[in-house]
Formats: structure tokens, C-alpha cells, sequence
């Protein structure tokens, strides 16, 4: 899973039939130089959120083929919201 | 498989089912330099991995859905093995 920090959100006015009440987060994921930078982020990816991400917060993004696994049956998902972050110790 | 070192660990109060009672480190890949190569991953251990020490990290979904014992569960990267220190004989 990836570090992600929550930029905003993204709605849909047509949506694919698996998507039913789908909360999208626009997430900007981190890569080794964000914990000493905190300005510098991977492009920003679109995650799949049930667990109430806002912006801002730190969240754990599941990505690929395990994305799609907390769902009944076969889901065009890709980057899940795993968990939100409350804190992390890091020391390189 | 990929080697790692543990830079540190993260706390979250609301997440997956499955990650319940999980330690979730934060592990930088590394290249043959040795040198950070991707992203920082968060992966589950149960080993009891440290911060600084050099770890085996596998990318195997189901291995890591039978570790937390989850056919559901997100979860990618799990901890494998931590590797000897360098500069210790190989056993």
C-alpha cells in the first residue's frame, strides 16, 4: 500500500453500472522525498473511498489487482482506500 | 520479493477490517546501490521488524489475504523474512 495525501474529491454525472454511491478521493501519493519535502508528490490518482477520507488526511492506498478485492464480484477499481492514516513515525 | 529497510511505522484508528491488530510499517524499496528505489510501501509484519533493519518484502495479494485471514481484504505487501545484518557470515 502507498501513502497518499487527500487533495479533493471527484463526483460523476454518468457513472459505470458497478459504481453505486462511490466516494472518489483525489489523491496525491507520496514518494520517498515527501517526508523531507512535503511539497513533492507522485501525479495525482483517483482512489475509491468507503471509509470517509477528507482532504488533507493521510490515507493508505491498496493499489491493483487488491483493490477490487473488498467487493462482491468483479469492479473496475484500482486504488482503494485502505485506511486513514492517524499518524506515522518516520527515521530514515 | 524486494529488499527494504523499515524507516518507520503508522497508526490508524479507522480502517479495513482485516488490518485490526496489523503493524504497518513503512518500508523504501531498495535498488542494487542500495539506494531507495519507488515509493514507500506500507506493509503488514508480523515478525516484528524494526526501524533501520533490512527486510525481505513480498508483493503476494493472496499470501498477504491468507496472512489476515481475509479473502476481502486490500492488503498487498507483507514482510517475509528480516535479512541478516551486513557483514555477518551467511549461515
Amino acid at each position: 500500500m502507498r501513502i497518499g495525501t487527500v487533495a479533493g474529491r471527484v463526483t460523476l454525472a454518468v457513472r459505470h453500472p458497478r459504481y453505486q454511491g462511490e466516494r472518489l478521493l483525489l489523491t496525491l501519493p507520496w514518494r520517498a522525498e515527501t517526508f523531507a519535502h512535503p511539497d513533492q508528490f507522485d501525479p495525482c490518482i483517483v482512489v475509491y473511498d468507503e471509509l470517509g477520507g477528507g482532504v488533507g488526511q493521510v490515507i493508505a492506498i491498496s493499489e491493483g489487482r487488491e483493490a477490487a478485492c473488498p467487493f462482491q464480484g468483479p469492479v473496475p477499481v484500482d486504488a482503494y482506500a485502505a485506511a486513514l492514516i492517524d499518524g506515522h513515525f518516520y527515521k530514515p | 520479493m524486494r529488499i527494504a529497510t523499515i524507516h518507520g511505522h503508522a497508526v490508524s484508528t479507522v480502517k479495513h477490517r482485516s488490518l485490526e491488530g496489523w503493524r504497518l510499517l513503512i518500508a523504501q524499496p531498495r535498488n542494487n546501490e542500495g539506494e531507495p528505489d519507488g515509493p514507500p510501501q506500507l506493509v503488514i509484519d508480523c515478525l516484528g521488524a524494526g526501524i533501520g533493519q533490512r527486510v525481505l518484502i513480498s508483493s503476494d495479494g493472496m499470501e498477504a489475504r491468507a496472512m489476515v485471514e481475509d479473502q476481502h481484504s486490500p492488503v498487498r505487501w507483507n514482510v517475509m523474512g528480516i535479512i541478516d545484518p551486513e557483514g555477518q557470515p551467511a549461515r
